[in-house]
């Protein structure tokens, strides 16, 4: 049975409802309640192991690759719980891509790059237009448009990443998981992406991952805090429009992280 | 930060810290142990490469050397009799051992060629021109020097006894060597320098035990001297011969001299055969052969030059085209060609008429010998037939020709009507419907039945090089009819030729086809299985128990003895699967040659066994190496399991997975014990055809080898395992720039 994915055109693109993440007997995140509105920004804040991570690869089951992760609760994506037993993961990751802390290009040509997704998924149209209109999205065509057949390592580590970026799109998931995408990259190239991201949430809903404060109230539009409770487990502690959470912030606890008391 | 003094003193030991000279001391110390260890790891290293070279040393130095070979036809002679025999049959050619009769019949035909001592060409200059060979014409420079090539120094052989009872022979040398050179310009030829004259002269005083000093002579006065006195030989040193004993006469001398001119070769067998003739004339140096020959019956040759000829190519002085000649034309104007225009389309279209001093002669024989090549090889496969077919008995070569025949327009050791009846009847000879023999072919023949060489000592490459002189004295004395000659053991022929137990003509094509063979197979079933087994468990496979028994299982039956392999194959391929691994099951089995399961199959499926768990590793190691991110980057776009294995996976990890691929596949190649088992024949002559063939392999060979007695074996054994190295060398050197081409590791 497949997902009856175009539900209508409801607000939340996904929604994880009292989502607990175990890594074996490890409870990681603890009774998660997450609404992810639709062709929006979303950052998710807090301190090192609060379980964020693990919370955003949950979104499409990245955390299957973990022999010993488990899910209860349920996260929902049109309506369906995505952990249903008859959901296969291949059909979620194809509709919620994602980009990964370290660029990790494949070893093939930058043309290859952003292919071989839209190959694998059975694309039938212009390759060579997916490949331009792909790279043009990503804000690379311009950079790497003399030399399609060179590898994906040739490039420098924003360019790279701007190409995992790329061949995300080029499959056109409905959301883009992004886990501190920035993190392993200079000032300058973390511009270029976060201007790209304000570009790219024009069509996709963006759910973002990551440990800068300024990055989080410049480029999102809704900011999840969480934060670990005494016996390590990941638990939200508030959910709000990024800038009431950064202005007002509800909890002491929040108050206290974006002012950098601790984390 | 003021209160600091000027001078750094460093603070007291707080925290059990050396400090201060202690502190030094102590780094100092700790420098040392590093240094012993530094000193350990290289001593280590030039081990390692003392025993590389140790072991390269004792290979290369049984694979080369000097042999002595003693040959039942020595294959020089062979060759010159044969093209002697090929002149001489021509029939527009005139042979004679009588030079004016070559002389005369050359100079009334302007189409004639001939050859024969320089002397009778000035004898008869006025109507016959002299052709110069490569643009020289013979002078007395450059036959001196040796630079026109169909020039000879002209000898008298003798012995120290004969001189010192026959009184006769010691005068009449005695007296050569005092007046040889106011003679030899008239009878035609070149005299010797003074410096080769007194070295004959020298050695005419030891013979006759004259202690006199270097430069003195003692010239005999011939006059009264009497008895008798037989020379045989040469028919150019003849005429001069004939010379001196006139003067000799005229000046007194008495004896009874018989002079015959038989040619070098008959008068070396007068003197060294049958002692009939005192004193050899000879155009040419005496051969090992001749030399031993001498010895057998007591005689102890001594030396003498007497002067130099050189040979005249001659036409008639009416011939109006030729002036001189090439090397390469001569030879095709003495056999191939039959008219002038055949060899120059300048020439006229006119017969050649040869005339060639005849068989006997030395000069004949020096004239082939310069002149055409002296190589078995060299000669055409109609000549080496015609040796083969003066050589060998006629059953023998029936039988030879039943096999297989020499021409397919000729028979000849068979009639056509009883070659016709034999392949009409009812069991028609092989030869009658396969092809023709090749020229390899032909020379094998001829080396097994005809020359048959025999290594009757090896050397090895050290004291061949070191040593040469000595081995050169122990050959003559022990050997003295073998032939001393530098030999590669690794050669084309040793590649070319099967299995032999005859060391001069074994080689390793055999088992060379069968290690490609068994190596081939073994690649083909382990690489696939290993492989899988690796992605299986390094990307499917869940961490339960039975994985982890699997895998600690693997890992053991990497370090299994390889003789278990060998009888596990044993028991499974050659045994209770033999319905499969003899071919049987596909009636791919020949009636006769039936290996009953001791194929190149089942030797390959053992070695895939024993090889597969090492791949398999390997390829588990290099499957780990793939970063994750890989993996995920895959997956995080849709794709499957497979797919991301597939595109990303498999091709960042094939250079480890095909390293691994090429050390186990060489370890393969290397292994002895389980293949001799599973059945390696260690003796077998039939290349493999297939993979239900018997087999033998190169370890196995060299095995085999290295446990025969015989020396020559050794040396066999040695080429090799430089064949085997080689081997390993070049299928690796391939693998690895297989994998460097197409499985380039991203930067």
């Amino acid at each position: 049975m497949t997902l009856n994915l175009y539900s209508g055109n409801g607000r939340l693109a996904v929604e994880a409802k009292e989502m607990s993440v175990y890594y074996g007997d490890f409870r990681a995140v603890k009774e998660v309640s997450l609404q992810v509105p639709q062709k929006a920004i979303t950052a998710l804040i807090g301190p090192s192991g609060c379980g964020k991570s693990t919370v955003l690869r949950s979104f499409n089951r990245m955390n299957d690759l973990v022999p010993t992760a488990r899910v209860q609760g349920a996260i929902l994506y049109h309506g369906n719980n995505i952990y249903a037993d008859n959901v296969d993961p291949v059909e979620i990751r194809r509709r919620i891509g994602m980009v990964f802390q370290k660029p990790n290009p494949f070893s093939k040509s930058i043309y290859e790059n952003v292919a071989w997704g839209a190959r694998i998924n059975g694309y039938k149209g212009s390759m060579d237009d997916l490949v331009e209109s792909s790279l043009r999205q990503a804000a690379l065509w311009d950079e790497v448009k003399d030399k399609l057949d060179q590898s994906g390592f040739s490039l420098s580590g924003g360019q790279q990443q701007r190409l995992c970026i790329a061949r995300t799109i080029a499959v056109r998931p409905e959301i883009i998981l992004m886990d501190e995408p920035t993190s392993a990259l200079d000032p300058v190239a973390t511009l270029k992406i976060e201007d790209l991201i304000q570009e790219l949430k024009k069509e996709y809903t963006i759910i973002i991952v990551t440990h800068n404060m300024q990055q989080a109230a410049r480029a999102s539009d809704y900011t999840a805090f969480f934060n670990m409770d005494a016996d390590r487990a990941g638990y939200l502690v508030e959910f709000n429009e990024t800038n009431d959470i950064f202005t007002n912030p509800a909890h002491e606890l929040t108050e206290q992280y974006i002012t950098g008391r601790f984390g | 930060m003021s209160e600091q003094p000027e001078t750094y003193i460093a603070p007291e030991p707080k925290f059990g810290y050396p400090s201060g000279p202690k502190l030094g001391a102590q780094i100092q110390a700790r420098h040392r142990r590093g240094q012993v260890w530094y000193v350990l790891l290289g001593a280590s290293l030039i081990v390692s490469i003392l025993a590389l070279i140790a072991l390269l040393y004792t290979i290369v130095n049984d694979a080369f050397g000097l042999v002595a070979v003693e040959y039942k036809n020595d294959p020089g002679r062979l060759v010159l009799d044969q093209q002697e025999k090929i002149m001489l049959s021509d029939p527009d050619t005139v042979s004679s051992e009588d030079d004016n009769e070559l002389a005369a019949g050359i100079a009334n035909d302007p189409y004639a060629v001939g050859f024969f001592g320089y002397a009778y060409y000035q004898n008869n200059s006025d109507n016959l021109t002299l052709l110069a060979v490569d643009g020289i014409t013979p002078d007395t420079a450059n036959v001196e020097d040796g630079s026109y090539p169909l020039a000879r120094p002209l000898f008298l052989y003798s012995d120290a006894d004969i001189l010192q009872k026959n009184q006769a022979a010691n005068v009449l040398i005695n007296y050569y060597l005092t007046h040889v050179n106011e003679e030899i310009s008239g009878v035609g030829y070149f005299p010797l320098s003074a410096g080769r004259i007194s070295q004959s002269q020298q050695t005419w005083k030891q013979a006759n035990e004259l202690d006199l000093p270097a430069g003195q002579w003692a010239s005999i006065n011939p006059e009264g001297v009497g008895g008798r006195l037989t020379i045989a030989g040469s028919s150019t040193v003849y005429p001069l011969t004939e010379r001196m004993l006139q003067r000799l006469q005229a000046d007194g001398f008495a004896g009874a001299v018989t002079d015959e001119s038989v040619g070098s070769s008959a008068g070396y067998r007068q003197f060294c055969v049958d002692g009939s003739s005192d004193i050899a004339a000879a155009s040419r140096p005496m051969n090992q052969n001749e030399f031993a020959a001498c010895r057998k019956i007591g005689r102890q040759p001594v030396e003498f030059a007497v002067g130099t000829d050189a040979l005249a190519i001659v036409v008639s002085a009416q011939n109006d085209f030729l002036t001189g000649v090439t090397a390469d034309e001569l030879r095709q104007i003495f056999t191939t060609a039959q008219k002038w225009s055949d060899v120059n389309p300048n020439w006229p279209d006119e017969t050649i008429k040869r005339y060639i001093p005849g068989a006997d002669s030395g000069t004949l024989d020096f004239f082939v010998e310069t002149v055409f090549p002296v190589a078995l090889e060299d000669l055409p496969q109609e000549a080496l037939t015609a040796i083969l077919a003066d050589n060998v008995s006629l059953g023998l070569g029936r039988r030879i020709e039943s096999e297989q025949r020499f021409a397919a327009d000729q028979l000849v050791f068979f009639t056509e009507a009883q070659w016709a009846e034999a392949c009409d009847g009812a069991e028609p000879y092989a030869g009658c419907t396969l092809p023709p023999r090749d020229k390899e072919n032909v020379l094998l023949l001829l080396e097994e039945n005809v020359t048959v060489p025999n290594i009757v000592a090896v050397w090895k490459l050290v004291p061949s090089l070191l040593n040469r002189t000595a081995i050169e004295q122990e050959a003559l004395e022990k050997y003295p009819a073998a032939n001393l000659q530098f030999s590669s053991w690794v050669n084309l022929d040793f590649i070319r030729s099967p299995q032999s137990s005859t060391p001069e003509l074994a080689g390793v094509r055999t088992a060379v086809l069968g290690s490609l063979w068994v190596v081939a197979i073994t690649a083909l079933v382990s690489f696939p299985l290993g492989v899988g087994a690796a992605i299986y468990l390094e990307e499917y496979a869940t961490d339960n128990r039975l994985n982890r028994l699997i895998q600690t299982n693997i890992s053991n039956l990497a370090g299994v003895p390889s003789i278990i392999y060998g009888m596990l194959g044993l028991a499974v391929f050659v045994r209770a699967l033999e319905v499969i691994t003899s071919g049987a099951a596909f009636g791919a089995v020949d009636v006769g040659t039936t290996a009953n399961g001791r194929t190149i199959l089942s030797a390959g499926f053992t070695l895939a066994l024993l090889i597969l768990p090492i791949i398999i590793i390997a390829g588990q190691e290099a499957l780990r190496a793939v970063p994750n991110s890989m993996r995920q980057g895959g997956m995080a776009l849709g794709a499957t399991k497979w797919q991301t294995i597939w595109s990303h996976v498999l091709p960042n990890a094939l250079p480890g997975i095909l390293t691994g691929t090429i050390l186990s596949i060489s370890r393969a190649l290397g292994e002895t014990a389980p293949l001799v088992v599973v059945g390696a024949s260690t003796f077998i002559t039939t290349d493999p055809n297939g993979p239900f063939s018997k087999f033998t392999t190169l370890p196995a060979q060299i095995y085999q080898w290295t446990s025969r007695p015989q020396p020559e074996f050794q040396n066999l054994a040695a080429a090799a395992i430089v064949v085997l190295l080689v081997l390993l060398l070049s299928l690796n050197a391939t693998a690895i720039l297989l994998r460097n081409r197409y499985a380039r590791r991203p930067s």
